[in-house]
């Protein structure tokens, strides 16, 4: 699956490249859109056809909240450690990993603080979602299911959850969910809070 | 934002009331995870197509791409460690 994937995406941006009319910008986002969704439809029937996961999911309870918890402070500890190989200060580096993947955003947020960090966070953003859409399945297969969900960040509840999703099992997809909700909800708080350290 | 992830929240919703309550056809399940598959990797190719058509995206990643890489390993990295490390503690552990 990685390596499809892998192919997938350096086709697309070969083919946006050199081959596509920028005019397909405008239908881009309406296909992603509608692709989403329909994405997003089978993970739901792929949990509904699996009743029993509700039940196990209930037996974790508000612990599932901790990997949320777990995938925002190894972002934030693990880009503060990169600032430090890349000589950023830790309010400068630590906001990038709090976007936890999700670039359009994160790069805003820091917009009004500096033109050259706002396009780092976007691309280095941008990298942690190809980084996840790829290794996921991997993640999976070696490490475990519930790790699988880590690379993903706020891109859990969206564009990686159909990747978790047959990747892993309908309650990981479930737990993926919540943890995307969650990780979203968090990036507009901790990006500004932590590079106002 | 909210209302963005309340419309992917009914979406699944709905996907998942059809799978408990409508008795799908055998073969339709069957076919779900093709279908997966070749819905995911359209969408993961538009995405390419989306970067590949961004000049400015195309041309910061080949100046600070470098960077933004190192960046991105070790968010990803410590990420991961640290659910691996919550999931042994706190969830059990397996899978």
């Amino acid at each position: 699956m990685t390596l499809k994937i892998v192919i997938t995406v350096i086709i697309g941006i070969i083919s946006g490249y050199f081959l596509l009319p920028q005019n397909i910008l405008n239908y881009a986002d309406y296909i992603i859109d509608f692709g989403l969704m329909l994405l997003l439809f089978f993970v739901g029937i792929d949990i509904g056809l699996n009743k029993s996961v509700f039940s196990r999911i209930k037996a974790k309870g508000i612990r599932i909240l901790l990997v949320p918890f777990a995938i925002i402070s190894g972002s934030i500890l693990g880009s503060a450690i990169a600032g430090i190989i890349l000589k950023l200060p830790f309010n400068e580096a630590g906001a990038i990993g709090a976007g936890l993947g999700w670039y359009s955003l994160s790069s805003i947020l820091i917009a009004s603080y500096s033109n050259e960090l706002s396009a780092l966070a976007f691309i280095s953003n941008v990298i942690r979602e190809l980084i996840a859409i790829t290794t996921i399945p991997l993640v999976a297969k070696k490490i475990g299911f519930i790790e699988a969900i880590a690379p993903a960040g706020a891109t859990a509840m969206d564009t990686s959850l159909p990747i978790i999703s047959k990747s892993t099992d309908s309650e990981v997809a479930l737990i993926a969910f919540i943890t995307g909700a969650v990780c979203t909800f968090a990036v507009p708080i901790l990006v500004p809070f932590i590079l106002n350290l | 934002m909210t209302t963005r992830l309340l419309m992917y929240l009914g979406i699944i919703v709905l996907g998942g009331l059809i799978g408990a309550k409508v008795k799908l056809k055998e073969k339709f399940i069957k076919r779900l995870g093709s279908l997966q598959t070749a819905c995911l990797l359209f969408l993961l190719f538009i995405m390419g197509v989306k970067i590949g058509l961004d000049d400015k995206v195309i041309n910061s990643f080949l100046s600070i791409g470098l960077n933004a890489l190192i960046m991105s390993i070790f968010t990803v990295g410590f990420s991961v460690i640290f659910v691996y490390i919550i999931n042994k503690l706190f969830l059990g552990g397996k899978e």
